[in-house]
């Protein structure tokens, strides 16, 4: 199965092409609105170039545009909110306490992270939530109380997940979950929002792509943090990296017992389909276009890498060198649990 | 004899092979045959030759010098191109660093980094040339300034901080070039690949943090992730603007200008710069 070059274009429902392409050669025709964008663009602020765009410009949003973006802010609200009650600041006291007895195991060094990644993620929910307002549509309302963090889906029984309310160990490797989940996801969507001459497309997807790079840091820092806590454990690099597939690919190797439905979470979240999109993590073949076809290569056996060390160092460079994404279907899948499934709500 | 400023009406003397191989006389011999000018290769040379196996350009020898390498941006070849170009410097600079002296006195983790590091951008630099195929930049490590070079190895504080300079640079030009690349393939690439870079520069904040940062927050600081939550982000130009400031590639490596077309309107727009001086 091939991908297609710019699906977005190729799927799009006509009433929503016409006025689109209208647009389009109203931007390269240079007019006031690129002026306005550059404005925009110079206060620093790419909510405000946003807001040109969808106001002047666009009359409709692309639906695979609004759909991403709107699936972006369930996750970023997901990782926001889950921060919060770890660190005691969510508006909803019963949050806060559930984290109370892993708060207090948690080192200072530790606690300045997550307040770091924590405001990238709230930054991240009022960035989408005005980018998805600016685009014409409703945010979802969503709060802290629409979150169960122990993977319950909202039961009266705990989930899988609980553990990470009282264990250090359990909730780094929790907070780490999320984050790699949130690479990927945000991998998987690139495509959809690529739709070249596009002024929305750009700016949406260029954002994207620095949520996506900012997620990777938060991941590969956890790793650290991880590794630092149980140094023997070379599954979980140093360089932050992401080595091999599945639950070893989650370094879970400090976790003593981990139920059998984290493991099942773990190898959702570190493994993946068959493509074009999605693939596991220990994934090394590749395609690409070249401009004339596409190609299919396998970064484990390439030339000129006899540097790396053995076959077996030259297997993990390979698989360590790419992370790959995961399908819009495949993180819902996984996040499910999390979220209470209340279809009220219009959460996924 | 000068042996940086050849004067094209002298003839160059190269007494030996292994004078040759020094990267300052060889690229005094490429430049004094562009220039019309006149080498004197001394009987010593091929003697030097006939005990090289691997001959001048062997498989484990500096390759010459490359010249005017330019990029055209108009599609995705021209886009990897310039990836390209990082990956093999990357890799060229995180080889010389595991190879050089001051390399023995960094911790078991700050191996265990570099080497990982070293060998992802050894995967990245294959991988790209070959999907370029007879697009792919050629061998540019003979155009890396050995002087530089040595002056940044001479200490774990200027690895370091040369290795965040590449890394954030990384992450920067795949988030600014996103947007143009017109097959959904090889955005997702680009993806794969500006994630990997994401965590090398975390890692290296996170080991040696940029002067004035919070130590525990570096891996994503206020510097280098913004008040709407986005990272770094750099076009093309600006991008290679930060490898040249490196001066780790001597002049003329690239052409002027570099950028022989930039991306067209309908590929996208450019947008704002964000990058810290000192990433």
């Amino acid at each position: 199965m091939e991908m297609q070059q710019k699906p977005l274009l190729d799927g799009m429902d006509p009433e929503l092409m016409a006025p689109l392409i209208s647009r389009r050669e109203a931007i390269r025709k240079g007019l006031s609105t690129s002026s306005m964008i550059a404005a925009g663009l110079a206060l620093g602020s790419a909510p405000v170039a946003l807001a040109v765009l969808a106001k002047d410009v666009y009359g409709q949003t692309p639906a695979d545009i609004l759909d991403a973006l709107r699936f972006a802010y369930v996750l970023e609200n997901l990782e926001n909110e889950f921060y919060k009650a770890v660190l005691g600041t969510s508006a909803v006291t019963a949050q806060n306490n559930a984290f109370a007895t892993v708060r207090a195991s948690i080192p200072a060094s530790a606690v300045a992270a997550f307040q770091q990644i924590q405001k990238h993620e709230a930054a991240h929910v009022a960035f989408i939530a005005q980018a998805i307002t600016l685009a014409g549509s409703s945010v979802p309302p969503l709060t802290a109380n629409d979150f169960d963090f122990t993977g319950g889906n909202g039961s009266s029984t705990p989930g899988p997940f609980v553990r990470a309310t009282t264990e250090l160990a359990f909730l780094l490797l929790t907070a780490q979950a999320l984050e790699d989940t949130g690479v990927r996801a945000y991998k998987g969507q690139a495509g959809r929002l690529l739709i070249n001459g596009d002024a929305l497309s750009d700016t949406v997807l260029e954002a994207a792509l620095r949520i996506h790079s900012v997620e990777a840091r938060h991941a590969a820092k956890l790793r650290r943090i991880r590794r630092a806590l149980n140094t023997s454990d070379t599954s979980l690099r140093f360089s932050g990296y992401v080595l091999g597939s599945g639950v070893a690919a989650a370094g879970a190797g400090n976790i003593a017992n981990p139920p059998q439905a984290v493991i099942e979470a773990l190898n959702a979240i570190y493994g993946g389909g068959s493509g074009p999109v999605s693939y596991n993590e220990s994934n090394t073949s590749h395609v690409v276009f070249n401009g004339t076809a596409a190609v299919t290569i396998n970064a484990a056996t390439l030339a000129n890498t006899d540097a790396i060390g053995n076959a077996t160092a030259r297997s993990n460079a390979a698989q360590m060198a790419f992370d790959e994404a995961l399908t819009k279907d495949e993180v819902i899948a996984i996040v499910r649990g999390f979220i209470k499934d209340d279809a009220a709500r219009g959460l996924p | 004899m000068s042996k940086l400023r050849p004067d094209p009406d002298q003839p160059l003397a190269i007494a030996s092979a292994s004078e040759l191989m020094n990267p300052a006389s060889r690229r005094s011999f490429v430049r004094m045959l562009l220039g019309g000018g006149t080498a004197l290769l001394l009987p010593g040379v091929f003697v030097g030759c006939d005990d090289d196996d691997g001959g001048i350009t062997g498989p484990d020898e500096t390759p010459d010098p490359v010249t005017g390498i330019s990029f055209d941006l108009r599609t995705d070849v021209g886009i990897f191109r310039m990836v390209h170009v990082l990956e093999q410097l990357e890799s060229a600079f995180y080889t010389a660093v595991l190879s050089s002296s001051t390399f023995s006195s960094f911790t078991t983790e700050e191996r265990e980094i570099f080497t990982d590091i070293r060998d992802v951008e050894i995967i990245h630099r294959e991988f790209v040339a070959a999907a370029l195929g007879s697009a792919a930049v050629p061998d540019i490590r003979g155009s890396i300034n050995s002087t530089t070079l040595n002056s940044i190895l001479g200490s774990k504080a200027t690895i370091i901080s040369t290795a965040r300079m590449f890394e954030n640079t990384g992450v920067a030009a795949l988030n600014g070039a996103g947007k143009y690349l017109q097959d959904a393939r090889n955005l997702l690439i680009a993806g794969k690949f500006v994630s990997v870079e994401a965590r090398h520069a975390a890692a290296l904040r996170d080991i040696a943090p940029p002067a004035g940062q919070d130590a525990n927050k570096a891996f994503a600081g206020d510097d280098i992730v913004d008040a709407n939550g986005l990272d770094v982000k750099l076009e093309a130009g600006a991008a290679l603007g930060k490898v040249v400031g490196t001066n780790l590639v001597i002049a003329g490596t690239f052409a002027s200008p570099a950028i022989t077309n930039a991306p067209t309107a309908t590929q996208g727009t450019a947008s704002a710069d964000f990058f810290p001086t000192n990433p």
